[in-house]
């Protein structure tokens, strides 16, 4: 497999705040990493990083090249999406389609265009006038009409519909995705995106917490729940985190067998939302 | 390179549309004035029938051609004037307005970099500006000059000898192309550094270009009693080494002209040579080199979010 990021000790200080700290990852292609981790957790940072936007301490390499010192070639093969409100807003959809076909070698007019024929977006529209899904519709386009390597997705879907959300991932793993690209993307909402994300990195306090495929995950993690006498047994087996659920006590085991477990309440794998806060929270501690 | 710095330029079409609006609104400004003013001398029929049989049979074509160019010097500083403001307002803004909206997050996420982006804004201060409006220029001086010249032929007058027999265009406008041209040069010091504000400050980027400019003289004459920054700087517009005598007065006085019809030539006013020799101003190039240099470096390094 190509690694498409290879990050060693890769860290972003501003001034005595740690964004990122020495953190050391690999995504390889035909992936699609899921990047989890509370606001200020340094995950923007790091997208920020990898796309050149920001220099960094430590060896990070994206594509084979060096993200800061050869961003330009860098950004041909790759794309992003950083928030929903970022296409200027004086701008015409055709102005915007003339001008990303002239500056970027690896833009397909007729894709953008197919794309945005499926949509309501006009061809002759300002971005002001079009609502907040049109607007992400239209950028959407654009980015699946562009032939990159590397797709990153920061908070692609903040603030609209769940409609509009649903369509904005289904377009991308049908219309979008294959074995050749890459996708590195981050959200709040984790539950609507586990589904479809082959990788998982939790981050928080710019440290990684949590590398993994998703298919690990169920051999790895274990939720127990239980209560009475099982319970306090299955918390003598050390549990990561506990939390109570309908009046019963739900117990998350890291690296436990399922056979240690058996027979003392419930099983089943963690969704993606409660190992994330039970990692958040064991770090805390 | 070359394709993306045209990509950028029409770019900057699209979004300051003040670029070609502002020379299209004084030029119709200056017709309609002439049209008005040609309605209302339309009134006293016996005078102008005498002022047109004066004009064809007494005055020489020294003073047609003076007349002329002295409408045309009006109209072109009209031009120049509403330049310099365009251009003060459109560096401020040019990268202040893409932080603002944050849509400097999406430019940024194409195949250019940063200092394309930003030459690209100094060429359409310098060059694209000043250009459009010598066009301005132009496309006003015939189209008052064809409306003239149906007006006078209508009064009975010969347009042919009085208007374009007398009217020097070519020294106009080329004399218009190149004080343009040069005020973008000479002031190129300037552009560069409200592109620097424009990249740097978080708010007002008028006030913060202009404070320093005033704050800086007023502390060197109150501490220092010297005037060293505001002679090199506020006084930097007046001190274009680009005309021999810039000396209206005598310009437009009867005396001057009757002494030859090459005292009418505004081209013969200016010296490009003194122009392109003079250090003051290739010291104010490089001072406007290094604002660049350090606007790319802002853009690029500055955190956005």
């Amino acid at each position: 497999m190509t690694s498409v990021v290879n990050a060693r000790s890769v860290s972003k200080h501003f001034g005595a705040v740690r964004a990122v700290d020495d953190v050391s990852f690999e995504i390889e292609q035909g992936k699609i990493l899921g990047l989890i981790g509370p606001n200020g957790a340094g995950k923007t940072t790091l997208l920020k990083a990898v796309l050149g936007l920001t220099d960094c301490d430590g060896e990070l390499s994206v594509l084979g090249l060096d993200p800061f010192k050869q961003r330009k070639e860098l950004l041909k093969n790759i794309c992003f999406i950083a928030d929903v409100a970022v296409l200027p807003r004086w701008i015409k959809v055709t102005q915007l389609l003339d001008f990303v076909e002239s500056v970027h070698p690896n833009f397909s007019r007729k894709r953008a265009e197919g794309f945005l024929s499926q949509t309501k977006v006009r061809s002759d529209a300002k971005v002001r006038e079009l609502s907040k899904g049109m607007v992400v519709q239209l950028h959407l386009s654009i980015i699946m009409a562009i032939d990159a390597k590397l797709l990153v997705l920061d908070e692609p879907t903040l603030g609209l519909d769940i409609i509009f959300r649903k369509e904005f991932y289904s377009n991308l793993l049908n219309d979008y995705f294959d074995e050749e690209r890459t996708i590195l993307i981050t959200t709040h909402q984790v539950e609507e995106i586990e589904n479809l994300l082959t990788d998982i990195m939790f981050i928080n306090d710019g440290k990684i917490l949590l590398d993994s495929p998703m298919d690990a995950i169920a051999g790895s993690y274990v939720e127990l729940m239980t209560s009475g006498e099982d319970a306090i047994r299955a918390r003598g087996l050390g549990p990561i985190a506990e939390h109570e659920m309908f009046g019963k006590s739900v117990l998350l085991f890291e690296g436990a067998s399922r056979d240690q477990l058996d027979g003392l309440g419930e099983l089943r794998t963690p969704s993606v939302a409660d190992l994330f806060v039970a990692k958040v929270k064991g770090a805390r501690k | 390179m070359i394709g993306n710095q045209l990509a950028l330029i029409k770019r900057e079409f699209w979004e300051h549309r003040s670029i070609y609006v502002t020379p299209l609104a004084i030029g119709s400004i200056v017709t309609l004035s002439v049209l008005a003013m040609l309605v209302f001398a339309s009134g006293f029929a016996k005078e102008l029938d005498m002022a047109i049989f004066g004009a064809s049979n007494l005055a020489g074509e020294g003073e047609r051609k003076a007349a002329l160019t002295a409408f045309f010097v009006g109209t072109s500083w009209l031009f120049l004037v509403a330049l310099a403001i365009l251009t003060v307002f459109y560096c401020l803004d040019s990268l202040y307005g893409e932080r603002k909206d944050k849509s400097i997050l999406f430019w940024r996420s194409l195949p250019i970099t940063d200092a394309e982006t930003v030459i690209s804004k100094l060429i359409t201060a310098i060059v694209i500006i000043p250009v459009a409006a010598v066009i301005g220029i132009i496309a006003t001086h015939i189209a008052n000059l064809i409306i003239t010249s149906i007006w006078v032929s209508v009064k009975g007058g010969d347009a042919g000898l009085l208007i374009w027999g007398s009217v020097p265009l070519f020294d106009n406008w080329m004399a218009a192309f190149i004080v343009v041209l040069a005020s973008g040069i000479w002031m190129s010091p300037f552009i560069a550094w409200f592109l620097f504000v424009s990249a740097w400050t978080k708010r007002a980027p008028l006030l913060m270009a202009f404070m320093p400019l005033i704050l800086i003289p007023l502390l060197e004459w109150i501490f220092l009693r010297t005037r060293f920054f505001a002679t090199a700087v506020l006084d930097r517009g007046d001190a274009i080494p680009l005309f021999r005598t810039l000396d209206f007065e005598s310009f437009f006085e009867e005396e001057h002209w009757r002494n030859g019809l090459d005292g009418i030539s505004l081209l013969g006013h200016l010296d490009v040579v003194q122009f392109l020799t003079s250090p003051s101003m290739w010291g104010g190039l490089l001072v406007c080199a290094l604002f660049v240099t350090a606007t790319i470096y802002v853009r690029r390094y500055r955190d956005e979010s």
